[in-house]
Protein backbone atom coordinates (compact mmCIF):
# COMPACT_ATOMS: atom_id res chain seq x y z
CA UNK A 1 0.00 0.00 0.00
CA UNK A 2 1.28 3.43 -0.86
CA UNK A 3 1.79 6.40 1.37
CA UNK A 4 -1.42 8.01 2.60
CA UNK A 5 -2.59 10.78 4.87
CA UNK A 6 -4.07 9.53 8.12
CA UNK A 7 -5.38 10.99 11.29
CA UNK A 8 -3.72 9.55 14.41
CA UNK A 9 -6.88 7.89 15.68
CA UNK A 10 -7.65 6.32 12.30
CA UNK A 11 -4.07 5.08 12.15
CA UNK A 12 -4.40 3.47 15.59
CA UNK A 13 -7.54 1.68 14.42
CA UNK A 14 -6.12 0.50 11.10
CA UNK A 15 -2.82 -0.57 12.67
CA UNK A 16 -4.72 -2.55 15.31
CA UNK A 17 -6.52 -4.39 12.50
CA UNK A 18 -3.21 -5.04 10.77
CA UNK A 19 -1.92 -6.34 14.10
CA UNK A 20 -4.63 -8.97 14.15
CA UNK A 21 -7.40 -7.36 16.18
CA UNK A 22 -10.31 -9.80 16.49
CA UNK A 23 -12.65 -7.88 18.75
CA UNK A 24 -13.01 -4.24 19.80
CA UNK A 25 -15.09 -3.02 22.74
CA UNK A 26 -15.37 0.65 23.58
CA UNK A 27 -17.46 3.59 24.61
CA UNK A 28 -17.17 7.02 22.91
CA UNK A 29 -15.14 9.84 24.42
CA UNK A 30 -13.35 12.82 22.89
CA UNK A 31 -10.58 12.99 21.65
CA UNK A 32 -10.39 9.31 20.66
CA UNK A 33 -13.76 8.91 18.94
CA UNK A 34 -12.30 8.25 15.50
CA UNK A 35 -10.83 4.97 16.81
CA UNK A 36 -14.21 3.28 17.41
CA UNK A 37 -15.77 5.19 14.51
CA UNK A 38 -13.19 3.79 12.12
CA UNK A 39 -13.40 0.28 13.55
CA UNK A 40 -17.20 0.30 13.44
CA UNK A 41 -16.90 0.91 9.72
CA UNK A 42 -14.26 -1.69 8.89
CA UNK A 43 -14.34 -4.47 11.53
CA UNK A 44 -17.76 -5.81 10.56
CA UNK A 45 -16.80 -5.69 6.87
CA UNK A 46 -14.00 -8.13 7.68
CA UNK A 47 -16.18 -10.37 9.81
CA UNK A 48 -14.62 -9.19 13.06
CA UNK A 49 -16.30 -8.09 16.28
CA UNK A 50 -17.09 -4.47 17.09
CA UNK A 51 -19.20 -3.60 20.12
CA UNK A 52 -20.08 -0.16 21.40
CA UNK A 53 -20.60 -1.12 25.00
CA UNK A 54 -22.90 0.54 27.49
CA UNK A 55 -19.98 1.91 29.50
CA UNK A 56 -16.20 1.91 29.79
CA UNK A 57 -16.42 -0.58 32.65
CA UNK A 58 -18.42 -2.95 30.47
CA UNK A 59 -15.94 -2.53 27.62
CA UNK A 60 -12.86 -3.52 29.62
CA UNK A 61 -14.70 -6.55 31.02
CA UNK A 62 -15.74 -7.57 27.52
CA UNK A 63 -12.06 -7.36 26.61
CA UNK A 64 -11.38 -9.68 29.54
CA UNK A 65 -13.91 -12.16 28.20
CA UNK A 66 -12.65 -12.07 24.63
CA UNK A 67 -9.01 -12.31 25.74
CA UNK A 68 -9.87 -15.26 28.00
CA UNK A 69 -11.39 -16.99 24.99
CA UNK A 70 -8.09 -16.56 23.16
CA UNK A 71 -8.96 -13.64 20.90
CA UNK A 72 -6.98 -10.49 20.23
CA UNK A 73 -9.10 -7.89 22.01
CA UNK A 74 -8.76 -4.17 22.41
CA UNK A 75 -10.43 -1.18 24.01
CA UNK A 76 -9.78 2.50 23.54
CA UNK A 77 -10.65 5.55 25.59
CA UNK A 78 -9.45 8.86 26.97
CA UNK A 79 -8.45 9.98 30.46
CA UNK A 80 -11.68 9.74 32.53
CA UNK A 81 -12.66 6.65 30.53
CA UNK A 82 -9.34 4.96 31.24
CA UNK A 83 -9.89 5.82 34.91
CA UNK A 84 -13.11 3.79 34.78
CA UNK A 85 -11.25 0.82 33.29
CA UNK A 86 -8.70 0.49 36.09
CA UNK A 87 -10.45 -2.35 37.89
CA UNK A 88 -10.67 -4.35 34.68
CA UNK A 89 -7.00 -3.71 33.95
CA UNK A 90 -5.77 -5.16 37.25
CA UNK A 91 -8.01 -8.21 36.72
CA UNK A 92 -6.52 -8.67 33.24
CA UNK A 93 -3.02 -8.45 34.71
CA UNK A 94 -3.89 -10.77 37.57
CA UNK A 95 -5.37 -13.33 35.20
CA UNK A 96 -2.48 -12.86 32.78
CA UNK A 97 -4.67 -12.00 29.85
CA UNK A 98 -3.21 -10.30 26.79
CA UNK A 99 -4.99 -7.28 25.35
CA UNK A 100 -4.31 -3.81 23.99
CA UNK A 101 -5.60 -0.62 25.58
CA UNK A 102 -5.38 2.63 23.70
CA UNK A 103 -5.38 5.81 25.79
CA UNK A 104 -5.66 9.21 24.10
CA UNK A 105 -4.98 11.71 26.87
CA UNK A 106 -6.91 14.90 27.48
CA UNK A 107 -6.74 17.49 30.25
CA UNK A 108 -7.65 16.49 33.82
CA UNK A 109 -8.35 15.91 36.67
CA UNK A 110 -12.02 15.00 36.66
CA UNK A 111 -13.82 15.85 33.44
CA UNK A 112 -10.97 18.28 32.69
CA UNK A 113 -10.89 19.39 29.08
CA UNK A 114 -10.80 17.78 25.66
CA UNK A 115 -7.49 19.36 24.69
CA UNK A 116 -4.20 17.39 24.56
CA UNK A 117 -2.35 16.56 27.76
CA UNK A 118 0.16 14.12 29.20
CA UNK A 119 -1.54 14.18 32.57
CA UNK A 120 -2.09 10.42 32.61
CA UNK A 121 1.55 9.37 32.83
CA UNK A 122 0.99 8.18 36.39
CA UNK A 123 -2.37 6.63 35.51
CA UNK A 124 -0.71 4.60 32.75
CA UNK A 125 2.51 3.60 34.50
CA UNK A 126 1.21 3.21 38.07
CA UNK A 127 -2.44 2.57 37.40
CA UNK A 128 -5.36 2.80 39.74
CA UNK A 129 -5.90 -0.90 40.06
CA UNK A 130 -5.00 -2.97 43.11
CA UNK A 131 -2.05 -5.23 43.70
CA UNK A 132 1.41 -5.73 42.27
CA UNK A 133 0.93 -5.38 38.55
CA UNK A 134 2.31 -3.55 35.54
CA UNK A 135 0.89 -2.57 32.20
CA UNK A 136 3.44 -2.33 29.39
CA UNK A 137 3.11 1.27 28.17
CA UNK A 138 4.40 2.70 24.90
CA UNK A 139 4.27 6.41 24.06
CA UNK A 140 4.98 7.06 20.37
CA UNK A 141 5.73 10.57 19.10
CA UNK A 142 4.59 10.38 15.46
CA UNK A 143 1.66 8.74 13.72
CA UNK A 144 4.08 6.46 11.86
CA UNK A 145 5.62 5.31 15.13
CA UNK A 146 2.11 4.84 16.58
CA UNK A 147 1.30 2.53 13.66
CA UNK A 148 4.53 0.56 13.99
CA UNK A 149 4.07 0.00 17.73
CA UNK A 150 0.36 -0.69 17.42
CA UNK A 151 1.00 -3.38 14.81
CA UNK A 152 3.41 -5.07 17.21
CA UNK A 153 1.33 -4.52 20.34
CA UNK A 154 -0.76 -7.71 20.14
CA UNK A 155 2.38 -9.81 19.69
CA UNK A 156 3.94 -8.21 22.76
CA UNK A 157 0.72 -8.70 24.73
CA UNK A 158 0.47 -12.36 23.68
CA UNK A 159 4.15 -12.98 24.31
CA UNK A 160 3.97 -11.79 27.90
CA UNK A 161 0.27 -12.54 28.46
CA UNK A 162 -0.14 -9.01 29.72
CA UNK A 163 -2.06 -5.86 28.73
CA UNK A 164 -0.16 -3.41 26.52
CA UNK A 165 -1.13 0.24 26.50
CA UNK A 166 -0.56 2.69 23.66
CA UNK A 167 -0.47 6.12 25.28
CA UNK A 168 -0.77 9.23 23.11
CA UNK A 169 -2.10 12.71 23.76
CA UNK A 170 -5.09 14.19 21.96
CA UNK A 171 -2.87 16.00 19.48
CA UNK A 172 -1.41 12.77 18.10
CA UNK A 173 -4.92 11.33 18.00
CA UNK A 174 -6.30 14.28 16.08
CA UNK A 175 -3.48 15.43 13.84
CA UNK A 176 -2.76 14.12 10.36
CA UNK A 177 0.48 12.87 8.88
CA UNK A 178 1.52 10.95 5.84
CA UNK A 179 2.15 7.33 6.79
CA UNK A 180 3.15 3.94 5.43
CA UNK A 181 1.13 1.04 6.81
CA UNK A 182 3.31 -1.64 5.27
CA UNK A 183 6.47 -1.39 7.37
CA UNK A 184 7.25 -4.90 8.63
CA UNK A 185 6.95 -5.82 12.30
CA UNK A 186 9.58 -7.66 14.34
CA UNK A 187 8.73 -11.37 14.43
CA UNK A 188 8.37 -13.07 17.79
CA UNK A 189 7.89 -16.64 18.83
CA UNK A 190 4.41 -16.67 20.32
CA UNK A 191 3.35 -19.37 22.74
CA UNK A 192 0.17 -21.27 22.02
CA UNK A 193 -2.81 -19.86 23.92
CA UNK A 194 -3.30 -23.00 25.98
CA UNK A 195 -4.92 -20.95 28.74
CA UNK A 196 -7.89 -19.99 26.57
CA UNK A 197 -11.39 -21.12 27.47
CA UNK A 198 -12.26 -22.52 24.07
CA UNK A 199 -14.32 -25.49 25.25
CA UNK A 200 -12.91 -28.81 26.38
CA UNK A 201 -13.34 -30.46 22.99
CA UNK A 202 -14.00 -33.82 24.75
CA UNK A 203 -10.68 -33.67 26.59
CA UNK A 204 -10.71 -33.85 30.33
CA UNK A 205 -8.69 -30.65 30.89
CA UNK A 206 -10.73 -27.58 31.76
CA UNK A 207 -9.24 -24.07 31.54
CA UNK A 208 -10.09 -21.59 34.25
CA UNK A 209 -9.13 -17.94 33.84
CA UNK A 210 -9.04 -16.33 37.23
CA UNK A 211 -7.18 -13.89 39.45
CA UNK A 212 -8.44 -15.26 42.78
CA UNK A 213 -5.92 -17.10 44.99
CA UNK A 214 -7.28 -17.50 48.50
CA UNK A 215 -4.21 -19.23 49.92
CA UNK A 216 -1.46 -16.73 50.79
CA UNK A 217 1.36 -18.99 49.71
CA UNK A 218 -0.34 -19.68 46.42
CA UNK A 219 -0.94 -15.98 45.73
CA UNK A 220 2.61 -15.10 46.69
CA UNK A 221 3.88 -17.70 44.23
CA UNK A 222 1.66 -16.09 41.59
CA UNK A 223 2.99 -12.63 42.53
CA UNK A 224 6.56 -13.84 42.22
CA UNK A 225 5.85 -15.42 38.86
CA UNK A 226 4.39 -12.12 37.66
CA UNK A 227 7.44 -10.31 39.01
CA UNK A 228 9.70 -12.63 37.07
CA UNK A 229 7.70 -11.87 33.93
CA UNK A 230 7.89 -8.11 34.51
CA UNK A 231 11.67 -8.38 34.99
CA UNK A 232 11.82 -10.06 31.59
CA UNK A 233 9.84 -7.18 30.06
CA UNK A 234 12.31 -4.72 31.59
CA UNK A 235 15.25 -6.56 30.02
CA UNK A 236 13.72 -7.20 26.60
CA UNK A 237 11.26 -4.44 25.84
CA UNK A 238 12.54 -1.23 27.40
CA UNK A 239 12.64 1.25 24.55
CA UNK A 240 14.04 4.73 24.16
CA UNK A 241 15.74 7.01 21.69
CA UNK A 242 18.86 9.08 22.30
CA UNK A 243 19.02 12.29 20.30
CA UNK A 244 22.10 14.50 20.00
CA UNK A 245 23.70 12.98 23.11
CA UNK A 246 27.35 13.71 22.29
CA UNK A 247 28.82 15.92 24.99
CA UNK A 248 25.66 17.93 25.70
CA UNK A 249 25.45 20.98 28.01
CA UNK A 250 21.95 19.90 28.99
CA UNK A 251 19.80 16.83 28.51
CA UNK A 252 16.03 17.08 28.03
CA UNK A 253 13.79 14.14 28.88
CA UNK A 254 10.49 14.24 27.00
CA UNK A 255 8.07 11.79 25.37
CA UNK A 256 5.27 11.87 22.79
CA UNK A 257 4.20 15.25 21.42
CA UNK A 258 6.49 16.98 23.91
CA UNK A 259 9.61 15.38 22.45
CA UNK A 260 8.67 16.76 19.03
CA UNK A 261 8.48 20.26 20.46
CA UNK A 262 11.86 19.68 22.14
CA UNK A 263 13.45 18.44 18.89
CA UNK A 264 12.63 21.81 17.39
CA UNK A 265 13.82 23.66 20.51
CA UNK A 266 17.27 22.02 20.54
CA UNK A 267 17.87 23.22 16.97
CA UNK A 268 17.29 26.81 18.10
CA UNK A 269 19.53 26.19 21.12
CA UNK A 270 22.28 24.81 18.87
CA UNK A 271 22.23 28.11 16.95
CA UNK A 272 22.91 29.79 20.31
CA UNK A 273 25.84 27.40 20.84
CA UNK A 274 24.05 25.52 23.61
CA UNK A 275 24.32 21.77 23.02
CA UNK A 276 21.23 19.95 24.23
CA UNK A 277 20.52 16.23 23.92
CA UNK A 278 17.21 14.44 24.36
CA UNK A 279 16.42 11.16 26.07
CA UNK A 280 13.08 10.11 24.63
CA UNK A 281 11.43 7.27 26.53
CA UNK A 282 9.34 5.20 24.12
CA UNK A 283 8.34 2.65 26.75
CA UNK A 284 7.12 4.54 29.82
CA UNK A 285 6.81 1.29 31.72
CA UNK A 286 9.38 -0.14 31.70
CA UNK A 287 11.00 3.25 32.16
CA UNK A 288 14.38 3.44 30.39
CA UNK A 289 16.59 3.76 33.46
CA UNK A 290 19.49 2.37 31.48
CA UNK A 291 19.42 5.38 29.14
CA UNK A 292 20.60 7.48 32.07
CA UNK A 293 23.45 5.13 32.82
CA UNK A 294 24.82 5.78 29.32
CA UNK A 295 25.08 9.55 29.81
CA UNK A 296 28.72 10.43 29.25
CA UNK A 297 28.82 14.20 29.38
CA UNK A 298 31.67 15.97 31.18
CA UNK A 299 30.06 19.38 30.56
CA UNK A 300 26.52 18.44 31.56
CA UNK A 301 24.95 21.19 33.67
CA UNK A 302 21.70 19.36 34.30
CA UNK A 303 18.70 17.39 33.11
CA UNK A 304 15.46 19.18 32.21
CA UNK A 305 12.27 17.14 32.29
CA UNK A 306 9.61 18.62 30.01
CA UNK A 307 6.05 17.34 30.16
CA UNK A 308 2.50 18.39 29.35
CA UNK A 309 1.63 17.91 33.02
CA UNK A 310 2.99 19.32 36.26
CA UNK A 311 5.71 16.73 36.88
CA UNK A 312 4.81 13.04 36.66
CA UNK A 313 7.61 11.39 34.67
CA UNK A 314 9.83 13.66 36.75
CA UNK A 315 9.69 11.11 39.59
CA UNK A 316 11.03 8.35 37.35
CA UNK A 317 13.81 10.60 36.07
CA UNK A 318 14.84 11.49 39.64
CA UNK A 319 15.10 7.79 40.44
CA UNK A 320 16.97 6.97 37.21
CA UNK A 321 19.38 9.88 37.67
CA UNK A 322 20.14 8.69 41.20
CA UNK A 323 21.47 12.07 42.34
CA UNK A 324 24.09 12.36 39.63
CA UNK A 325 23.04 15.61 37.92
CA UNK A 326 20.78 18.52 38.91
CA UNK A 327 17.23 17.99 37.64
CA UNK A 328 14.93 20.79 36.51
CA UNK A 329 11.31 20.67 35.44
CA UNK A 330 9.23 22.60 32.94
CA UNK A 331 5.63 21.63 32.32
CA UNK A 332 2.37 23.01 31.02
CA UNK A 333 -1.03 21.59 31.83
CA UNK A 334 -4.71 21.93 31.10
CA UNK A 335 -4.41 21.28 27.39
CA UNK A 336 -1.71 23.87 26.70
CA UNK A 337 0.97 22.60 24.28
CA UNK A 338 4.25 24.44 24.92
CA UNK A 339 5.95 26.11 21.99
CA UNK A 340 9.62 25.34 21.22
CA UNK A 341 10.44 28.88 22.37
CA UNK A 342 9.08 28.01 25.84
CA UNK A 343 11.52 25.10 26.02
CA UNK A 344 14.38 27.32 24.82
CA UNK A 345 13.53 29.78 27.61
CA UNK A 346 13.33 26.98 30.15
CA UNK A 347 16.88 25.87 29.29
CA UNK A 348 17.95 29.53 29.59
CA UNK A 349 16.50 29.66 33.10
CA UNK A 350 17.49 26.14 34.08
CA UNK A 351 18.85 27.24 37.48
CA UNK A 352 15.44 28.58 38.49
CA UNK A 353 13.75 25.35 37.48
CA UNK A 354 15.92 22.94 39.45
CA UNK A 355 13.80 20.73 41.70
CA UNK A 356 16.35 18.16 42.88
CA UNK B 1 -16.69 33.40 -6.09
CA UNK B 2 -20.34 33.27 -5.13
CA UNK B 3 -21.50 35.43 -2.26
CA UNK B 4 -21.81 32.41 0.02
CA UNK B 5 -19.55 29.33 -0.15
CA UNK B 6 -20.06 26.22 1.94
CA UNK B 7 -17.03 23.92 2.17
CA UNK B 8 -17.79 20.26 2.84
CA UNK B 9 -15.94 16.97 2.37
CA UNK B 10 -14.74 13.78 3.99
CA UNK B 11 -13.10 14.48 7.33
CA UNK B 12 -9.40 15.19 7.04
CA UNK B 13 -9.72 16.43 3.46
CA UNK B 14 -8.45 19.86 4.49
CA UNK B 15 -11.81 21.66 4.49
CA UNK B 16 -10.92 23.94 7.36
CA UNK B 17 -7.59 25.09 5.91
CA UNK B 18 -9.28 25.66 2.55
CA UNK B 19 -12.19 27.53 4.15
CA UNK B 20 -9.81 29.74 6.14
CA UNK B 21 -7.63 30.50 3.14
CA UNK B 22 -10.68 31.26 1.00
CA UNK B 23 -12.14 33.55 3.64
CA UNK B 24 -8.86 35.39 4.11
CA UNK B 25 -7.81 35.66 0.48
CA UNK B 26 -11.25 36.66 -0.76
CA UNK B 27 -11.68 38.99 2.20
CA UNK B 28 -15.22 37.81 2.90
CA UNK B 29 -17.14 39.52 5.66
CA UNK B 30 -17.93 36.44 7.71
CA UNK B 31 -16.51 33.00 8.38
CA UNK B 32 -19.10 30.66 9.83
CA UNK B 33 -17.69 27.61 11.61
CA UNK B 34 -20.35 24.90 11.53
CA UNK B 35 -18.01 22.14 12.73
CA UNK B 36 -19.58 20.52 15.76
CA UNK B 37 -18.05 17.12 14.97
CA UNK B 38 -14.36 17.62 15.61
CA UNK B 39 -13.16 19.48 18.69
CA UNK B 40 -9.62 20.03 17.35
CA UNK B 41 -8.35 22.22 14.50
CA UNK B 42 -11.56 24.18 14.06
CA UNK B 43 -11.59 27.48 12.19
CA UNK B 44 -13.02 29.29 15.22
CA UNK B 45 -9.58 28.86 16.86
CA UNK B 46 -8.34 31.44 14.33
CA UNK B 47 -10.85 34.07 15.47
CA UNK B 48 -8.16 36.51 16.75
CA UNK B 49 -6.37 36.46 13.37
CA UNK B 50 -9.63 36.76 11.43
CA UNK B 51 -10.70 39.67 13.61
CA UNK B 52 -7.45 41.47 12.84
CA UNK B 53 -8.20 41.02 9.15
CA UNK B 54 -11.71 42.41 9.59
CA UNK B 55 -13.45 39.04 9.18
CA UNK B 56 -16.16 38.19 11.67
CA UNK B 57 -16.20 34.64 13.05
CA UNK B 58 -19.53 33.06 13.91
CA UNK B 59 -19.66 29.71 15.66
CA UNK B 60 -21.15 28.59 18.95
CA UNK B 61 -21.81 32.10 20.21
CA UNK B 62 -19.85 31.39 23.38
CA UNK B 63 -17.27 34.10 23.99
CA UNK B 64 -13.65 32.93 24.21
CA UNK B 65 -14.53 29.25 24.05
CA UNK B 66 -12.81 27.91 20.95
CA UNK B 67 -12.43 24.46 22.53
CA UNK B 68 -15.92 23.89 23.90
CA UNK B 69 -17.31 20.49 22.92
CA UNK B 70 -20.90 21.68 22.75
CA UNK B 71 -23.04 20.79 19.76
CA UNK B 72 -24.84 24.06 19.24
CA UNK B 73 -24.50 27.14 17.05
CA UNK B 74 -25.33 30.80 17.42
CA UNK B 75 -28.47 32.09 15.68
CA UNK B 76 -26.15 34.54 13.88
CA UNK B 77 -25.22 31.75 11.45
CA UNK B 78 -28.23 32.89 9.37
CA UNK B 79 -27.03 36.50 9.00
CA UNK B 80 -25.47 36.12 5.52
CA UNK B 81 -28.78 34.76 4.21
CA UNK B 82 -30.65 37.82 5.43
CA UNK B 83 -28.18 40.58 4.59
CA UNK B 84 -27.42 40.43 0.86
CA UNK B 85 -24.49 42.82 1.28
CA UNK B 86 -22.43 40.28 3.23
CA UNK B 87 -20.18 37.60 1.78
CA UNK B 88 -19.40 34.47 3.77
CA UNK B 89 -17.56 31.17 3.88
CA UNK B 90 -19.20 28.32 5.81
CA UNK B 91 -16.85 25.66 7.18
CA UNK B 92 -18.80 22.44 7.72
CA UNK B 93 -17.77 19.49 9.87
CA UNK B 94 -16.46 16.37 8.17
CA UNK B 95 -18.38 13.74 6.24
CA UNK B 96 -22.10 13.06 6.42
CA UNK B 97 -22.42 13.86 10.11
CA UNK B 98 -20.88 17.28 9.51
CA UNK B 99 -22.88 17.95 6.35
CA UNK B 100 -26.13 17.25 8.21
CA UNK B 101 -25.93 20.81 9.53
CA UNK B 102 -26.75 22.19 6.08
CA UNK B 103 -30.31 21.04 6.68
CA UNK B 104 -31.00 24.00 8.94
CA UNK B 105 -30.56 26.25 5.89
CA UNK B 106 -33.07 24.29 3.79
CA UNK B 107 -35.46 27.25 3.60
CA UNK B 108 -32.73 29.20 1.76
CA UNK B 109 -31.35 26.48 -0.49
CA UNK B 110 -30.70 25.86 -3.31
CA UNK B 111 -29.82 29.45 -4.06
CA UNK B 112 -28.05 30.99 -7.07
CA UNK B 113 -25.83 32.94 -4.70
CA UNK B 114 -24.64 29.85 -2.82
CA UNK B 115 -21.96 27.31 -3.66
CA UNK B 116 -21.60 24.00 -1.83
CA UNK B 117 -18.11 22.76 -2.63
CA UNK B 118 -16.89 19.24 -1.97
CA UNK B 119 -13.24 19.26 -0.92
CA UNK B 120 -11.15 16.18 -1.80
CA UNK B 121 -7.71 14.90 -0.87
CA UNK B 122 -7.15 11.70 -2.84
CA UNK B 123 -4.52 10.62 -0.32
CA UNK B 124 -7.26 9.82 2.16
CA UNK B 125 -8.30 6.17 2.26
CA UNK B 126 -12.02 6.89 1.80
CA UNK B 127 -11.57 9.20 -1.20
CA UNK B 128 -8.68 7.62 -3.09
CA UNK B 129 -10.66 6.60 -6.19
CA UNK B 130 -13.26 8.32 -8.35
CA UNK B 131 -15.90 5.72 -7.35
CA UNK B 132 -15.31 6.29 -3.64
CA UNK B 133 -15.40 10.08 -4.07
CA UNK B 134 -18.73 9.86 -5.88
CA UNK B 135 -20.05 7.67 -3.07
CA UNK B 136 -18.95 10.27 -0.48
CA UNK B 137 -20.59 13.06 -2.48
CA UNK B 138 -23.82 11.05 -2.37
CA UNK B 139 -23.47 10.63 1.40
CA UNK B 140 -23.04 14.40 1.78
CA UNK B 141 -26.06 15.00 -0.44
CA UNK B 142 -28.20 12.54 1.52
CA UNK B 143 -27.14 13.95 4.89
CA UNK B 144 -27.26 17.61 3.95
CA UNK B 145 -30.28 17.43 1.68
CA UNK B 146 -28.51 19.62 -0.90
CA UNK B 147 -26.50 18.65 -3.93
CA UNK B 148 -22.92 19.94 -4.02
CA UNK B 149 -22.31 22.49 -6.79
CA UNK B 150 -18.60 21.98 -7.31
CA UNK B 151 -15.35 20.28 -6.34
CA UNK B 152 -12.12 21.40 -4.71
CA UNK B 153 -8.94 19.48 -5.44
CA UNK B 154 -6.97 19.63 -2.20
CA UNK B 155 -4.81 16.55 -2.75
CA UNK B 156 -1.77 16.84 -0.52
CA UNK B 157 0.65 15.20 1.89
CA UNK B 158 0.91 18.37 4.01
CA UNK B 159 4.52 19.59 3.97
CA UNK B 160 5.65 16.65 1.84
CA UNK B 161 3.30 17.47 -1.06
CA UNK B 162 4.74 17.46 -4.57
CA UNK B 163 3.30 18.95 -7.77
CA UNK B 164 2.73 15.35 -8.93
CA UNK B 165 0.42 14.80 -5.94
CA UNK B 166 -1.69 17.78 -6.99
CA UNK B 167 -1.83 16.57 -10.60
CA UNK B 168 -2.70 13.01 -9.50
CA UNK B 169 -5.62 14.45 -7.54
CA UNK B 170 -6.74 16.46 -10.52
CA UNK B 171 -6.73 13.40 -12.77
CA UNK B 172 -9.05 11.53 -10.41
CA UNK B 173 -11.26 14.57 -9.91
CA UNK B 174 -11.62 15.06 -13.68
CA UNK B 175 -13.26 11.62 -13.79
CA UNK B 176 -15.54 12.62 -10.91
CA UNK B 177 -16.32 15.93 -12.60
CA UNK B 178 -17.32 14.14 -15.78
CA UNK B 179 -19.51 11.61 -13.98
CA UNK B 180 -21.21 14.08 -11.63
CA UNK B 181 -21.19 17.14 -13.92
CA UNK B 182 -19.68 19.12 -11.05
CA UNK B 183 -16.90 21.53 -12.02
CA UNK B 184 -13.54 21.69 -10.23
CA UNK B 185 -13.88 25.19 -8.81
CA UNK B 186 -10.62 25.46 -6.88
CA UNK B 187 -7.29 23.69 -6.60
CA UNK B 188 -5.46 24.11 -3.31
CA UNK B 189 -1.69 24.34 -3.50
CA UNK B 190 0.72 24.70 -0.58
CA UNK B 191 2.51 28.02 -0.99
CA UNK B 192 5.98 26.44 -1.34
CA UNK B 193 4.86 24.44 -4.40
CA UNK B 194 3.39 27.21 -6.51
CA UNK B 195 4.97 28.17 -9.81
CA UNK B 196 3.66 30.70 -12.31
CA UNK B 197 3.56 28.08 -15.06
CA UNK B 198 1.63 25.58 -12.96
CA UNK B 199 -1.72 25.14 -14.69
CA UNK B 200 -4.49 23.56 -12.65
CA UNK B 201 -8.21 23.02 -12.95
CA UNK B 202 -10.33 25.87 -11.62
CA UNK B 203 -8.94 28.75 -9.64
CA UNK B 204 -5.63 28.26 -7.85
CA UNK B 205 -5.79 28.82 -4.09
CA UNK B 206 -2.35 29.21 -2.56
CA UNK B 207 -2.65 27.63 0.85
CA UNK B 208 -1.07 28.89 3.99
CA UNK B 209 -1.36 26.12 6.60
CA UNK B 210 -2.73 27.88 9.66
CA UNK B 211 -2.93 24.76 11.83
CA UNK B 212 0.31 23.03 10.89
CA UNK B 213 2.76 24.02 13.63
CA UNK B 214 6.34 24.42 12.45
CA UNK B 215 7.56 21.75 14.87
CA UNK B 216 5.16 19.13 13.54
Amino acid sequence: MAKQLMKGNEAIARAAMLGGLDAFFGYPITPQNEVPEYLSRYMLEEGKVFVQSESEVAAINMVYGAAAAGFRAMTSSSSPGIALKQEGITYLCGSELPCVICSVMRGGPGLGSIQPSQGDYNQATRGGGNGDYHVIVFAPETIQETIDIMKEAFDIADYYRNPVMILVDGLIGQMMESVDLTKPVKKRFLPEKDFATTGTNHHSRRNVVNSLYLESAELEAHNLALKKKYDKVIINDTRYELINMEDPDYVIVAFGTMSRVCRSAIETLAEKKIRVGIIRPISLWPFPNRAFETIDAPHLKGILVVEMNLGQMLTDVIVANNGKYPIGFYGRAGGVVPDPSDVVNAIGHFKDLVVK
Amino acid sequence: MKRITFVTGYFGSGKTEVALNLAIQKRVNILVDLDIVNPYFRSREQEPLLKELGIRTISSGLINSPHADLPFLAKEVYIPFHDQSLSAVYDLGGSGSGARLIRQFKDYLPNAEVDLLFCVNINREVTNTAEKIIEEIQIIETSGGVKPTGLINNSNFLKETTVEDVIAGEEVLQIVAKATKLPIVYTGIVASLDRDDLQVAGEKIILKLYFNKHWL
